[in-house]
């Protein structure tokens, strides 16, 4: 089977996966929308406070959860599974890819969730045209689904997985908030987002290329 | 489901009654059509709180008769409750927003209260959901059902601990605060979702029943496996 | 061409040597039972001729890739392994599982509902996975081998808690394997498992081989 169709099988899997046990849907959103909750609670009745904050609570709780999406227990391959894999002849660089599109297509549906819950919640400022912020807003969701499939696979096997996964990966995330906060921040303003399309942009790329680079060696550490 | 279906019509008939003594009731003079709205928003709130305590009705005589029944009841009001939870939630911020120019209020206790009571109850039904079966859902759940009811009386009464934009109940022991053709309209609306609530939960606790009978006589694993037939089959 | 061959093989695991230099040759048409007590290394030792796992010290082939170099990845997909854990995902049906490894290792799909004819399990393949008896998964796992037909065949305590008729399985999937001039390495604490299986049986205990 050729890359992409190792690709393409992966991430159908995956999705597949996910469909039945409806983590995402059924847990790690509601959980979401408790947290974007959390922060005007005990923050007090502030309200230019609490509508200046939307859009950053936005991306702290978009991050957040995002790890747990990619930790998800579909989204985990035990030693027996990885070794029939390793046996097939998958590439495993193909098999990282296609969990970074599946965790990427449930990461735009948890922001797609949870945008409209922090606009009711905090009354932000909107610009106008808000639709470019989509771009650099989608390209962070692909950033934040890739560093979630890595911190799995770096951490894998791993008692303390579910929590050392984030620790391990949080920092490079920080491009991503900044790019996507900073992207409707401007549209605000008036000025333009390409700066930050690029600073997400390079993001991406940076993350794909570590993921392609350290694909086999993790694979031969797994086994 | 014969008796599922005679109640669903009956509900399609109530509610049309009731959409037609909103349309027609009068309006007050602050808040304009949007207190139309309130026909909606107050009866499905109410529903909500019929439908939590519904669930943990079931939940305790799930646990001191274990029949499946209770566990149907409880399962089916829920997903009920979280469903008017969810339309009192937008009803009541659509209403805000038209009448007071915020759709979301964090000095309104009630409304926090409001969405953390539907933030559990979700929880409830993704608990059922992960279990991997009936009854470690009936059991675990229950549980959940008889703790979780404690936020109905939080809600109702947190307009009274803590000023917010709601108002405070227009009905209360010493009196209405409301004019008669508005409350005729709300009451007339209430008794028509009680009548929509009774019946999706009747059809939905006849589905549930339907699923189980089918899990009942889906073939055990061991009748799906028969002896190996290599050379009849013929190679893969 | 000899199937594998293992030279004054070693595996250390951190500190612990887990396989003390074995010397190991299996040909063409060859079926070799592996017995041994708890901890002798056995799995380790199927892990090796998997490819999965390199050798800290001797030196050894397998379907001509020299182990612990990157000739390995080349030959993977001709050899197959059942082991302790039936590799299949819960979420997906029996019938998913196969046509997932199905098309990955390139095999048609069409083959998948004849593969669970054949096992006797062509009722359940819409039953969930988590849903299935540890039997019935283990049938399954070994229909994986039926689906992609492998040159060198790796049975981990293959027979451990099934029934007769799954005895049947294992004993078509090596017939198969012997017959198209592959191999088959069979691994079981109990060597009276093995006895009717194979051609010979050699004794791995502490890490080495004896007999």
């Amino acid at each position: 089977m050729s890359f992409w169709g190792q690709v393409r099988e992966f991430a159908r899997r995956d999705l597949l996966a996910e469909r039945r046990a409806g983590e995402v849907v059924s847990i790690v959103v509601p959980f979401g929308a408790v947290a974007l909750m959390a922060f005007p609670l005990a923050l007090g009745i502030d309200t230019p406070v609490i509508s200046r904050t939307g859009p950053a609570m936005f991306w702290v709780v978009t991050f957040l959860f995002t790890m747990q999406i990619a930790l998800r227990h579909t989204a985990s391959d035990a030693s027996h599974h990885r070794a029939m894999l390793a046996l097939v002849g998958i590439d495993p660089f193909a098999r990282l890819v296609g969990r970074s599109i599946a965790s990427t297509i449930l990461i735009w549906l948890f922001m797609a969730v949870m945008f409209p819950v922090m606009v009711l919640f905090y009354s932000p400022a909107l610009p106008p045209t808000w639709l470019p912020a989509l771009l650099p807003a989608a390209l962070a969701g692909m950033g934040l689904a890739q560093i979630g499939t890595l911190a799995a696979e770096v951490t894998t096997g791993l008692q303390a997985r579910s929590t050392l996964a984030p620790l391990l990966v949080a920092p490079l995330a920080i491009p991503l908030l900044i790019g996507g906060s900073q992207a409707l921040e401007s549209l605000v303003r008036g000025s333009g987002i390409l700066p930050w399309v690029l600073l997400v942009s390079a993001t991406d790329l940076a993350l794909a290329v570590t993921a392609a680079l350290i694909a086999h060696p993790m694979e031969d550490a797994a086994l | 489901m014969r008796r599922a279906r005679t109640l669903l019509g009956l509900a399609a008939v109530a509610a049309l009654v009731g959409l037609y003594f909103a349309l027609r009731a009068p309006v007050d003079a602050f808040q304009g059509e949007y207190a139309r709205i309130m026909h909606i928003h107050v009866p499905t709130a109410w529903l909500a709180f019929l439908a939590f305590g519904v669930t943990a009705f079931g939940s305790v005589m799930w646990r001191l008769r274990r029949s499946r029944r209770w566990d149907r009841l409880a399962a089916g009001s829920a997903e009920l409750g979280v469903l008017f939870t969810g339309l009192a939630l937008l009803t009541g911020s659509l209403w805000g927003g038209g009448v007071w120019g915020t759709y979301w209020d964090w000095a309104d206790a009630r409304m926090a209260t409001t969405a953390m009571m539907f933030f559990v109850y979700l929880g409830y039904l993704a608990l059922r959901r992960s279990s991997p079966d009936a009854d470690t859902a009936a059991s675990r759940s229950s549980l959940l059902g008889i703790i979780a009811v404690i936020q109905v009386p939080l809600v109702y009464f947190s307009v009274n601990l803590f000023r917010g934009l709601h108002q405070g109940q227009s009905i209360r022991p010493d009196g209405v605060t409301m004019p008669p053709e508005m409350l005729i309209a709300m009451l007339v609306n209430l008794a028509a979702l009680t009548v929509v609530y009774v019946a999706l939960l009747v059809a939905r606790m006849a589905v549930l029943a339907e699923e189980e009978l089918v899990a009942a006589v889906e073939p055990i694993a061991g009748t799906s496996v028969v002896p190996p037939r290599f050379g009849e089959v013929g190679d893969a | 061409m000899p199937i594998a061959r293992l030279n004054d093989l070693r595996l250390q695991l951190g500190r612990t040597p887990v396989l003390a230099g074995v010397d190991l040759s299996l040909e063409e048409g060859e079926r070799l039972g592996v017995a041994g007590p708890n901890g002798a290394g056995k799995t380790t030792l199927l892990a090796v001729l998997a490819t999965l796992k390199s050798p800290t010290g001797g030196a050894g082939e397998v379907l001509g890739a020299a182990l612990g170099t990157n000739e390995v990845r080349a030959v993977r997909p001709r050899i197959g392994w059942s082991g302790h854990q039936p590799a299949l995902y819960d979420e997906l049906t029996i019938g998913e599982n196969l046509r997932h490894v199905a098309r990955l290792a390139g095999v048609g799909v069409e083959s998948v509902a004849g593969v669970l004819e054949e096992i006797g399990l062509g009722g359940a393949m819409e039953r969930r996975a988590a849903q299935s008896s540890n039997g019935m998964r283990r049938r399954v796992d070994l229909a994986r081998l039926l689906l992609t037909r492998p040159q060198l065949v790796l049975l981990d305590e293959a027979q451990a808690g099934l029934d007769a008729d799954a005895g049947i399985i294992v004993d078509e999937i090596c017939r198969r394997a012997v017959a198209e001039g592959g191999a088959v390495v069979m691994v079981s604490h109990d060597a009276g498992l093995l006895t009717d299986r194979v051609d010979r049986v050699v004794r791995l205990v502490d890490g080495s081989l004896v007999g």
